[in-house]
């Protein structure tokens, strides 16, 4: 746990403070990003957490206890710090890298190599060929990759990262944070993470601290802070596409509607009496195993009464056929594939089988909706 | 002035290897002097402490520089009297600039960036000097080294105005007697151990650059 009361950082030859009466609290194995513009304080706030500055006034809690009663070099080998430089040294081997702090702490040299493959293998990079090539030899992810791997090399409860994603170019960087989510998912260490892309901030914090000239605007899940932006400042810094933003916290299956019915080809001609019955707005047509290959809406029949023949019939639920995502679908694929195809319905499968219905109005529902409701 | 093949030989053989003798052991004691004290000023003009005077000692050492050797040796005689020792502690004072200024500018050069991941990550601030900054600065510290060794081995010619010995005695001495061979010998003797000394150090710079730097 770390918790930052009242912090102030004033620097010498500066009229106002970079960090101002701050307090923020981040709970164990969460994580809490700092966003904000540049300037706005959250690497001075960053660093302040291992001493690398220190506050002009405030304290600093680490598990309750004031870090100014650690000797600085032995709190900063207990906490993984990643910076957008990575700050590899050049004249070092990835092996020799990730043991820095191993070898700070005296570990013997058998339990370093392990613990270096164990790493590098989890970084996702072949320890045979990797361990003994130099930083310049690596790619930029690469080397971003292998500067978590030092940050993690004694498995520190706590890890510091300023914009550690940075310096990769968007598709690395989005493989990066997907990566590394899925190793949080597992590790779940207690994270400070800076950046200045709030998208980025959304994906990867559980917790969001935006932060503006010095001060804490904002403190909140992703969802509160998307759903009810504190002040201007907030909504301007999220963007105009906030609602869409949203549509990305939330997967498809998690709004999807029960009130659907399946029918079979043969069954076409009596698909609007079947609706009705079941006060489903949606049916889908599904095949002889049961796999979905077109759908048809109340709306479609009403507008067209009983003027088709069942072969038409087939024609207009087929047009629907493309109509299908996956439960873990992010609602904001699942409006454009909405627009794309020009539907009002989605059917929700959950691997081969239906589970659900999502439709337009369910989307804008949960897009307007406020925390809570 | 004429030559004669007699002299050359006697130079060559009787004269030359003595002058050499005194001439490296010159060269090597005020070169080792000169980086020690050097490299030490440069470490410590380089601490936070201590930056703001690092450079306006850059600045004055840029300025020693442009003194003529022969001025220095000369200045040095009424002080420290003749002899070998007199004359290595003029061949110290024209050596430490070269590296002290290297020194400087290399540790000044190391990344920020390098530096603030490995305090970060709990190094003491010894630890980054020995680990991380004097290792990444190698290269430009040897390569001031290796100027100065250049430097300090054709300045130690100058030594025999002050009794020091070394080559410079067969050169003073041919331009007295008019002796062209004489000259010739100490003359050439001196380009080839500069030579020596210069691509010997060159190795040795090359052997000490990271070889995360060379793979760039």
């Amino acid at each position: 746990m770390i918790e930052l009361v009242n912090i102030t950082k004033k620097y010498a030859g500066q009229e106002e403070p970079a960090v101002k009466g701050l307090n923020l609290l981040v709970r164990d194995g969460e994580s809490c990003v700092l966003v904000g513009p540049s300037g706005c304080g959250k690497s001075t706030t960053l660093r302040m957490i291992n001493r690398l500055i220190e506050p002009t006034a405030g304290t600093v809690l680490i598990d309750g206890k004031d870090i100014r009663e650690t000797d600085p070099d032995r709190l900063r080998m207990g906490i993984g710090y990643v910076i957008q430089q990575i700050g590899l040294l050049p004249h070092r081997t990835v092996a020799e890298n990730i043991a820095i702090v191993p070898r700070l702490y005296g570990w013997p040299k058998d339990k370093i190599r392990e613990r270096t493959d164990e790493l590098l293998e989890l970084i996702g990079l072949d320890p045979e060929t990797t361990r003994h090539k130099y930083p310049a030899q690596l790619s930029g992810g690469q080397m971003q990759r292998v500067g978590v791997a030092r940050a993690m090399a004694v498995d520190p409860p706590i890890m510091l990262m300023d914009e550690p994603f940075g310096a990769v170019d968007p598709i690395a960087r989005n493989h990066l944070q997907d990566e590394f989510l899925r190793l949080q998912s597992v590790m779940r260490k207690t994270i400070c993470f800076v950046t200045h892309d709030i998208n980025e901030a959304i994906k990867m914090g559980d917790q969001i601290a935006i932060l503006d000239r010095g001060e804490l605007v904002q403190h909140g899940s992703p969802l509160e802070i998307l759903s009810n932006p504190a002040n201007d400042f907030v909504c301007d810094f999220i963007g105009y596409d906030r609602v869409v933003k949203k549509l990305s916290l939330c997967r498809a299956g998690s709004i999807s509607r029960k009130d659907f019915c399946l029918i079979r080809e043969s069954e076409l001609p009596a698909a609007a009496k079947k609706m009705e019955e079941q006060r489903a707005e949606v049916s889908f047509l599904v095949d002889g195993k049961g796999v979905p290959r077109g759908m048809l809406t109340a709306k479609w029949l009403k507008d067209n009464g009983s003027a088709f023949t069942p072969k038409e019939l087939k024609a207009l639920a087929s047009q629907g056929h493309k109509g299908f995502i996956q439960e873990d679908t992010l609602l904001r694929d699942a409006l454009s594939l909405l627009l794309e195809l020009d539907l009002d319905y989605l059917g929700v499968l959950k691997g081969e089988t239906l589970c659900g219905a999502v439709s337009m109005a369910d989307i804008r529902q949960y897009a307007s909706g406020k925390e809570g409701d | 002035m004429k030559w004669s093949w007699d002299r050359f030989w006697i130079a060559m053989l009787e004269r030359a290897p003595g002058a050499l003798y005194v001439h490296t052991k010159m060269v090597l004691v005020a070169l080792v002097v000169a980086a020690v004290i050097s490299i030490t000023i440069g470490i410590l003009l380089t601490r936070p402490r201590l930056k703001w005077l690092g450079g306006i000692v850059l600045n004055i050492l840029n300025l020693l520089q442009t003194f003529p050797g022969l001025a220095i040796v000369a200045l040095a005689m009424p002080i420290l009297g003749l002899g070998f020792k007199p004359a290595v502690f003029a061949l110290i004072v024209q050596g430490l600039l070269p590296i002290a200024r290297n020194t400087i500018a290399g540790l000044y050069g190391v990344d920020p960036d390098i530096m603030e991941a490995a305090r970060g990550m709990g190094m003491t601030k010894g630890k980054v000097l020995y680990e991380v900054e004097i290792p990444l600065a190698m290269p430009v510290i040897l390569a001031g080294v290796r100027t100065s060794a250049v430097y300090v081995v054709s300045m130690a010619t100058l030594a025999a105005y002050i009794g020091g010995g070394g080559l410079g005695d067969l050169i003073v001495g041919g331009l007295n007697m008019i002796w062209p061979d004489f000259i010739v010998v100490g003359a050439g003797l001196g380009a080839v151990l500069a030579i020596l000394f210069d691509r010997v150090l060159g190795f040795v710079e090359k052997k000490y650059t990271p070889l995360g730097y060379s793979a760039e």
